[in-house]
């Protein structure tokens, strides 16, 4: 792909003896907003703690955007925007001043447009940060990191922590700035469905392995759910690439990568939705067994 | 990053101003009431070789009228770790709060805070620290006048060495937050630390820092060269039998008498720190601290750099 925003190869972190992050290959195309998704644990926040550049990797190497993240901090850091799962301001500074913050910390700050939308949130620039809500601090943690104007926003577990109400106003948020601007955006979350309504992109990881990334759009339209009479396993092998199987005694239903058409008509098709495709590639993957099912078209 | 850094860092710094303010108020009065005593009662023409009788009764007067006051401001040497371990807490705070994350993603490189972060509180403990130790100086100037400046007290908060003792303070608090990232148990452990420290210095390395004298004289009456040195120890003889061996004379002031037993026969050895090695010593103790502090300080920017993610 010519065009990556974010690119790892063979990855890895280790914290004393334990590996937080191996081997990870993958890539982020330039102005997708692409969804990380993995159960907790899979080395989410390690990655993307590397891709910023915060800490540096034990094996392997990552570029953004055609940097070293951690050796060349002076270059990406400025093209770069992020807002960590618990969104860490000071609590002490008030509003206005976590913008003045931002104006004297980022060369390329956008002022107009940092007390236009704090002023469109209706938050009192006299205010101290720490005494705002939830969904109010991490509105002005996103401002902070929007209006750097950067070309790769990264937001880790942005909504965990917020209401539902909250965190529909932070996605939108999050949509709207997009909109206006060549940005890419990586989202993570260990819920799926939470990012679909955004995202156009998806990589699920497991285990630091990516078992599964491309256009969302694409992943959709390539898996099927086929549920026919109950078949032996190496028998539905043969005819399809199976992802999950499930029997009863008397059927048996198979998530299966289908790119064309199922012509086998002792089987009734379904579509399916995202969550469960990428539950499926996560959970009941065979692990090492299954070959890497990394569709082509990853590029858009 | 400063205007960031110096707002992190006001609430502290205003708190090691009120510290100052605070002793103001208790050595200001004092001090020109000190004073005003010391003019009327012309102690200033007693200081002269062989005073009269009188003039030794008055110095003996004043100096046990401010004994307990004296005494108070020897407890002043605590504060230079004081000082130093509060303007150390927002750095650590910093790192406890792990809001270092956000400054760390702006456009700064994380050199570049941790440089600004760390001067700023060397700056402000520097400028305290001059401040602590102007204060000081003027409020004692009529008891050095009578007794030195090398008797513990005195030393530690005159001269330059509370500079030095102040960074060092800030720098092992600010070490110690490095590794553990937790403010209460790195500023606690730094100041006892610290104060552990200031007592091997006080009881022991100081005296190595300059070579001592050895002096020899008869009778109970001090040498004038010896008035306000530190007489490390003296042992004294009488008609060849030691009656007294190694033990610690301090420092006495002006026209001093040695509380020496058979004292007209008596023959005295000492060993002492002379008056004029007080900058020598002073300059000595302060690099010696000052670069502490600055091992110290290297090791926090390098450890927080390299190992904070």
């Amino acid at each position: 792909m010519a065009n990556a925003a974010v690119r790892t190869e063979a990855l890895g972190k280790r914290y004393g003896s334990a590996w937080a992050l191996s081997d990870c290959t993958l890539e982020i195309p330039a102005d997708s907003i692409t969804a990380l998704v993995g159960p907790n644990g899979a080395g989410k926040t390690t990655l993307l703690h590397l891709v910023i550049g915060l800490m540096r990797q034990t094996t392997g190497s990552v570029e953004v955007l055609g940097h070293s993240p951690y050796a060349k901090a002076a270059e990406v850091l400025p093209r770069l925007g992020f807002v960590a799962q618990d969104h860490p301001l000071y609590r002490n500074l008030t509003v206005t001043e976590t913008l003045e913050l931002g104006r004297r910390l980022n060369p390329g700050w956008d002022a107009p447009y940092a007390r236009e939308r704090v002023g469109r949130l209706g938050l009192d620039g006299k205010r101290k940060v720490g005494k705002l809500s939830g969904g109010q601090q991490a509105q002005v943690a996103l401002t902070l990191a929007l209006a750097k104007r950067p070309q790769l926003l990264v937001l880790d577990e942005p909504v965990a922590s917020l209401d539902p109400l909250a965190r529909r106003e932070f996605l939108s948020a999050v949509l709207e700035a997009v909109a206006e601007g060549d940005v890419t955006v990586i989202l993570s979350s260990h819920i799926v469905s939470e990012l679909e309504r955004v995202c156009d992109h998806l990589v699920a990881l497991t285990e630091s392995h990516t078992r599964l990334a491309g256009p969302i759009d694409q992943i959709l339209a390539g898996h099927r759910v086929l549920i026919g009479p109950r078949t032996g396993a190496t028998a539905a092998a043969r005819m399809h690439d199976v992802i999950r199987e499930s029997h009863t005694e008397r059927q048996t239903t198979l998530l299966v990568r289908a790119d064309g058409h199922v012509y086998d008509t002792c089987w009734q098709q379904h579509e399916v939705d995202l969550e469960e495709i990428v539950l499926a590639y996560m959970g009941y993957a065979p692990g090492a067994a299954m070959p890497l099912p990394v569709p082509e078209a990853v590029a858009r | 990053m400063t205007w960031l850094a110096w707002r992190l860092q006001r609430t502290e710094t205003i708190v090691a101003g009120g510290v100052l303010v605070l002793m103001a108020a208790l050595l200001v009065p004092t001090g020109i009431s000190m004073s005003e005593a010391y003019h009327t009662d012309g102690l200033g023409s007693c200081l002269a070789p062989n005073p009269g009788f009188s003039c030794v009764q008055k110095i003996g007067a004043f100096q046990s009228h401010y004994q307990a006051l004296n005494f108070v401001t020897n407890w002043f040497t605590l504060i230079p770790g004081v000082l130093g371990v509060l303007l150390a807490a927002p750095f650590i705070l910093d790192l406890e709060h792990r809001t270092y994350r956000l400054a760390w993603t702006q456009s700064i490189t994380r050199r570049h805070w941790v440089a600004v972060k760390l001067g700023l509180a060397v700056l402000a403990a520097v400028g305290a620290s001059a401040v602590l130790i102007a204060l000081i100086t003027w409020w004692r100037t009529p008891l050095t006048d009578i007794g030195g400046r090398l008797d513990t007290g005195t030393y530690d908060t005159t001269g330059s060495v509370a500079i030095g003792y102040t960074l060092f303070a800030l720098g092992l608090a600010a070490a110690l937050g490095a590794m553990w990232r937790r403010s209460a148990v790195s500023l606690t452990v730094a100041f006892v630390g610290y104060f552990a420290i200031r007592i091997v210095d006080d009881y022991w390395l100081r005296n190595r820092l300059a070579s001592p004298l050895h002096a020899t004289w008869s009778g109970a009456r001090l040498p004038a060269y010896l008035e306000k040195a530190n007489i490390l120890s003296q042992t004294v003889t009488v008609n060849g039998r030691v009656i007294e061996s190694g033990s610690s004379g301090g420092v006495l002031g002006a026209h001093s008498q040695l509380a020496v037993p058979g004292s007209r026969h008596a023959l005295v050895h000492a060993v002492y720190q002379p008056a004029s090695s007080f900058w020598t010593l002073q300059i000595r103790e302060t690099l010696l601290f000052t670069a502490a502090a600055a091992a110290c300080l290297v090791f926090a920017a390098v450890w927080t750099q390299r190992r904070v993610t």
